[in-house]
C-alpha cells in the first residue's frame, strides 16, 4: 500500500502518460513518507465523467464532481501535514504530466490500520517503520 | 456480512477460474470467521494492461480488499489474511509478492 485508483474520462490519457503519472505517484509518495517504491500501487480506471466510487479504505463511497479523481488509500499513522502534502503533489504532477487544469482534478486519500492489511506473506508495518520490515526477511534467513 | 473487491490486473486471473476462486474464499471466511459472520459478497475490477503499475513499473500484482464484521481480534484477523492469500495464490498462480490482502473492520470510515 498505498493504492491509488485515477479515474479518468476514456481515451484521456496516452500510456506515456499513465507511466509517467504512476513514477511521480511513487515519487511524490515516497518523497514525503518512508514507504519503499514496491509498495506504491496506482491504477487507471476509465469512467463516464464525475460520479462516485467505492472507497477502498473506508466505507461508502467517494463522491467527486471533476473530470479527474485519485481515490488514495494509504496507512493511517501520519500527520495531517504530510496528508496534504502528499494529495497536493499527487494532483500538481497529475495536472503537470496530463496537460489538464489543476480544477479538473480532485483527490481524496482515505486511510486504514497497516495491520490490516498482508503484502507479500506478512502484515505491513507502520509508516516509519518500514526499514526493519524489509530487513526481516533476511534476518529470518 | 462479508464483503471482497477483487483488483486484478488483466490476464493475471483466467475468468474460469474466478468461480473457484469465490467458493473457496467463501469456505475461508466461514472457517476463520464463523458462520455468524455471514454471506459473502464479491465484486471484480479489471485493471486493463497498461493501466496498473507499481512502483512505477507494469503490475502484475492483485489487491484483496475485504470488510469483516467488528470484533476480530489480531490473530484472527491475521490468521484470515493469511489464508485469503494463500488461497489466492493457489488458485491463481501467483507469487507471494503478487497479492495484497487488507481486512478492515465493517464499521471503519476510512
Amino acid at each position: 500500500m498505498p493504492f491509488y485508483r485515477c479515474l479518468i474520462p476514456k481515451d484521456s490519457l496516452t500510456y506515456e502518460q499513465r507511466e509517467e503519472i504512476a513514477v511521480a505517484f511513487t515519487d511524490v509518495h515516497c518523497g514525503h513518507s518512508t514507504a519503499p517504491r514496491s509498495f506504491v500501487q496506482v491504477a487507471f480506471l476509465e469512467t463516464d465523467g464525475s460520479g462516485e466510487v467505492a472507497d477502498s479504505h473506508g466505507s461508502g463511497v467517494l463522491r467527486y464532481d471533476t473530470p479527474y479523481f485519485i481515490a488514495g488509500g494509504n496507512r493511517a499513522g501520519r500527520s495531517e501535514e504530510t496528508k496534504r502534502l502528499i494529495l497536493s503533489g499527487l494532483i500538481e504532477k497529475f495536472s503537470e504530466i496530463g496537460g489538464i487544469p489543476a480544477d479538473m482534478v480532485s483527490g481524496r486519500i482515505t486511510e486504514a490500520p497497516a495491520s490490516w492489511t498482508m503484502e507479500a506473506g506478512r502484515i505491513l508495518p507502520e509508516p516509519g517503520a518500514e526499514a526493519d520490515w524489509l530487513e526481516e526477511p533476511a534476518a529470518a534467513a | 456480512m462479508v464483503t471482497f473487491e477483487f483488483f486484478v490486473q488483466e490476464g493475471c486471473v483466467p475468468d474460469e477460474s474466478r468461480p473457484r476462486i469465490v467458493a473457496e474464499i467463501e469456505a475461508v471466511c466461514a472457517e476463520v470467521l464463523g458462520a455468524e459472520a455471514g454471506p459473502v459478497s464479491v465484486s471484480w475490477t479489471v485493471i486493463r494492461k497498461g493501466f496498473g503499475f507499481r512502483g512505477g513499473e507494469p503490475s502484475t500484482t492483485s489487491l484483496v480488499r475485504s470488510r469483516i464484521p467488528d470484533g476480530h481480534g489480531s490473530d484472527v484477523r491475521a490468521r484470515f489474511l493469511r489464508s485469503i492469500a494463500e488461497t489466492w495464490r493457489n488458485l491463481t498462480g501467483a507469487a507471494e509478492d503478487e497479492v495484497i490482502v487488507s481486512a478492515r473492520d465493517w464499521s471503519w470510515a476510512g
